[in-house]
């Protein structure tokens, strides 16, 4: 076993890149099919994220190898590799949405004109530099962004509140199991983070309260995002589904706002710059997911090829952005559901047996 | 990581920075731009919209100067067209970022308003957070009148509109998000301030005239009192806003109109007007009646909607607390700075004036159908088992009552 991390590191990986993907257009999605009770569906989402993520934690304690090492061995090697191509889809895709709304964001809302694609293609290369990095960059990485995104969402959240109707809550439950689990359904593209954390297993050594220390974290990031959804509807109530980029409107309401003018922009920028870096993740684990099934040396190669993949998915297929968020939305939330969180919880029951010297070592 | 790999690196950062740069950051050319600082918007006969922009023109130079200003007119049969239509006829691209007035003529109200505003709430190129108004005339009329207040008319009816604290809060004001809020919500009921543009050529003849009916607020407040001006504006048909009435709107169309009283009082129980003044007349005193005008300190609205014995019920309750901050009686023994209770015939006064208002308030809502104090919103939420029986017919089969204590030192 090779520790990359810290626990420490692990707590505020999730403070720093699990919230903030959040922040676009998730809740405008919600809003339109659970409306007041889109709160509950994101709740509900957190809470099979912390289902999932107690067991995780429980393979943690008892990983004496790390997690592809353990699928190696309780699977054979073609068991691992249809493991590990499954979650390279999973981490695909995961990124596809999340990219094109940082990209749509920064373009519709920073430029007054139409900018070019090619202002947003830094954002990939930033990417293709990250996955040339081994886990221990990430953890270093989030040591520092945690604060980052933390002061960009107090911040907004703080300008936020004033204008905030929160009895437009009421009545809780009112739109039905129904509903509450369908916009719980169509967010799950955005929930699941904790997949990243399977392969955190045996990358570090756990200690005692580490499960309570990585947990307590998670549940920091839920309130964060369930705070979010609540203040994003007590806002716009009745137009909630209208607002598709729920980041650059909700602060703007506030008295201080319109006395001083948009200086919020510093917390939007700030929770954009952790998204960049946010929206990298799945990238990052793709890459480490075909290194993983194929071992070669030349570890520019799979992140090249990542990175230009959604390269030219911007660039080429931009017309068709609508039929592929259908798709997203509508069709691969059940292949979200399954890898993001139902996988991972049987992380537990894998037998975690020593590295018998032909596994592959990855990350 | 090697060197040789790392100047590749740079050269690629390089690379992407020069293009990422090349576009300016998305700015544009100031002198090709209309900074837009507000839009009237009228529809014609033919229903085709015009949009008549207000742009500053701003000039280099060493010496303060007055704001300069032009307007543009645009046709289309959208409001997206027109306002593209300014940019077509001017070659100036037009700039919403800066605009922070929408007047909407009298034409707009006699439609469903929202195919007007949509337009607003939906683009990025404006904020939402843009005052809209209703004109009594033509917003194109209103825009392009002058005003011995600011060079730039949307300027001066702003200042009518957004008071610094400690000015009389007695016009309505909401933005376009608010509207449309209301508008999609269960009350589909909106409001919006209803600007009078008077006519006013009283240059060189100095001092104040604020208009003042039946006493909320003096000079200066909601409406923009005509002033002597000799700041080398033309004298001729300068403008005066008064911003104190408000116009309702009932699934988007317009239905009635709140007097200043009214608006004043519906302020008065929805939001704070501390600071404001209300003038109370006819005070019976010991030698004939008397005027007061009366400063609020703290306001303490409930509206309360409740279901007794299978009715709905609303309860409007405003506790003011009050100082007296002129009189026009013959002596007084007190100063205003002084802590001294209301005197009886005052408080009795004003609680019958501000009731009475309270009470025309809330009949005008029933008259007009038009839910302003989101009373459906209250039974959706607080008796949501009972919103679909009175969803449609809550405001004719409710029984109310309102009442308005006003206080002084104790």
């Amino acid at each position: 076993m090779h520790p990359q991390l810290k626990s420490r590191q692990i707590c505020f990986f999730l403070i720093a890149f699990v919230p903030v993907t959040k922040l676009f257009m998730m809740s405008s999605i919600i809003a339109g099919i659970a409306k007041e009770d889109m709160w509950i569906s994101t709740l509900l989402n957190v809470a099979l994220d912390v289902i999932s993520l107690l067991c995780i934690c429980f393979a943690c304690k008892k990983a004496q190898a790390d997690f592809i090492t353990i699928l190696e061995n309780n699977f054979g090697k073609t068991g691992k590799n249809i493991i590990l191509f499954l979650y390279f889809i999973y981490f695909l895709l995961k990124a596809v949405i999340p990219i094109n709304e940082q990209k749509d964001y920064v373009e519709l809302t920073l430029y007054m004109t139409q900018p070019t694609l090619l202002t947003f293609l830094p954002v990939l290369l930033c990417s293709f530099f990250l996955c040339l990095k081994e886990l221990r960059t990430l953890g270093r990485l989030a040591d520092v962004i945690w604060i980052v995104t933390l002061v960009g969402f107090i911040t907004l959240m703080a300008l936020s509140v004033g204008s905030t109707d929160f009895s437009a809550l009421l009545p809780i439950g009112v739109n039905g199991l129904g509903n509450i689990l369908k916009g719980s359904y169509s967010s799950f593209i955005w929930f699941g983070d904790i997949a990243y954390l399977i392969f955190f297993i045996g990358k570090f050594n756990y200690q005692k309260h580490d499960t309570l220390k990585i947990v307590f974290s998670y549940l920091a990031t839920g309130v964060m995002v369930i705070f979010f959804t609540m203040v994003f509807f007590g806002v716009f109530t009745s137009i909630a589904f209208r607002q598709q980029f729920a980041l650059t409107e909700i602060s703007k309401y506030s008295t201080v706002i319109n006395s001083i003018g948009r200086f919020d922009y510093v917390a939007i920028l700030l929770l954009l710059f952790s998204n960049m870096f946010a929206i990298s993740m799945p990238i990052y684990f793709a890459v480490k997911m075909l290194q993983g099934i194929f071992p070669i040396k030349q570890k520019w190669i799979f992140p090249l090829c990542v990175t230009s993949a959604y390269a030219l998915l911007l660039l080429f297929f931009n017309e068709f952005f609508y039929s592929i968020e259908q798709f997203m939305l509508i069709y691969a939330n059940g292949y979200f559901l399954l890898l993001g969180n139902i996988l991972p919880i049987f992380t537990v029951f894998l037998r975690n047996k020593e590295n018998k010297g032909y596994a592959i070592k990855t990350c | 990581m090697p060197l040789k790999r790392a100047k590749i690196f740079f050269i690629f950062l390089i690379m992407f920075a020069i293009f990422f740069f090349t576009n300016d950051f998305g700015l544009i050319d100031i002198e090709k731009t209309a900074i837009i600082t507000a839009v009237g918007i009228d529809k014609g006969d033919d229903s085709e919209y015009s949009v008549t922009a207000q742009i500053a023109v701003p000039e280099a130079s060493n010496v303060s100067s007055e704001n300069a200003k032009t307007h543009i007119t645009g046709h289309g049969e959208t409001v997206g067209s027109a306002i593209k239509n300014v940019g077509d006829v001017s070659g100036w691209f037009p700039n919403l970022s800066f605009c922070n007035l929408i007047i909407l003529g009298n034409s707009i109200a006699q439609d469903n308003v929202i195919t007007v505003l949509d337009y607003f709430t939906k683009t990025l190129r404006i904020q939402d957070s843009a005052i809209v108004v209703l004109a009594e005339k033509e917003a194109s009329e209103l825009i392009e009148k002058s005003t011995p207040l600011d060079n730039i008319s949307s300027f001066a009816l702003q200042k009518v509109l957004l008071k610094n604290p400690g000015h009389d809060k007695d016009t309505a004001t909401v933005d376009i998000k608010s509207f449309c809020v209301g508008y999609y919500s269960y009350t589909n009921s909106s409001y919006m301030p209803f600007i009078k543009g008077q006519e006013e050529n009283q240059k060189n003849q100095g001092g104040s005239s604020g208009s003042s009916n039946s006493g909320m607020g003096a000079l200066g407040s909601g409406s923009s009192g005509s002033l002597g001006s000799d700041n080398g504006l033309d004298g001729k048909g300068e403008a005066l806003f008064d911003a104190r009435s408000t116009a309702l709107f009932k699934n988007g169309k317009f239905v009635g109109i709140l007097t200043p009283d009214q608006t004043f009082m519906f302020n008065a129980i929805t939001k704070s007007v501390s600071a404001s003044t209300v003038e109370i007349t006819d005070v019976p005193w010991a030698n004939g009646n008397k005027n007061f005008l009366l400063t609020i300190e703290r306001n303490s609205p409930k509206i309360q909607l409740d279901i007794i014995d299978g009715e709905p019920v609303l309860n409007v309750s405003l506790d003011l607390y009050c100082k007296i901050s002129d009189q026009n009686t013959d002596s007084s023994e007190h100063s205003y700075t002084k802590n001294y209770p209301l005197p009886t015939p005052v408080k009795d006064r004003a609680t019958q004036l501000l009731t009475s208002h309270l009470d025309s308030l809330i009949q005008t809502s029933i008259e007009t159908d038009c839910d302003f104090l989101d009373l459906k919103l209250k039974l959706y939420r607080y008796h949501h088992d009972r919103y679909s029986q009175f969803k449609d017919s809550l405001l004719s089969v409710m029984k109310y009552s309102c009442s308005v204590n006003v206080m002084g030192q104790r």
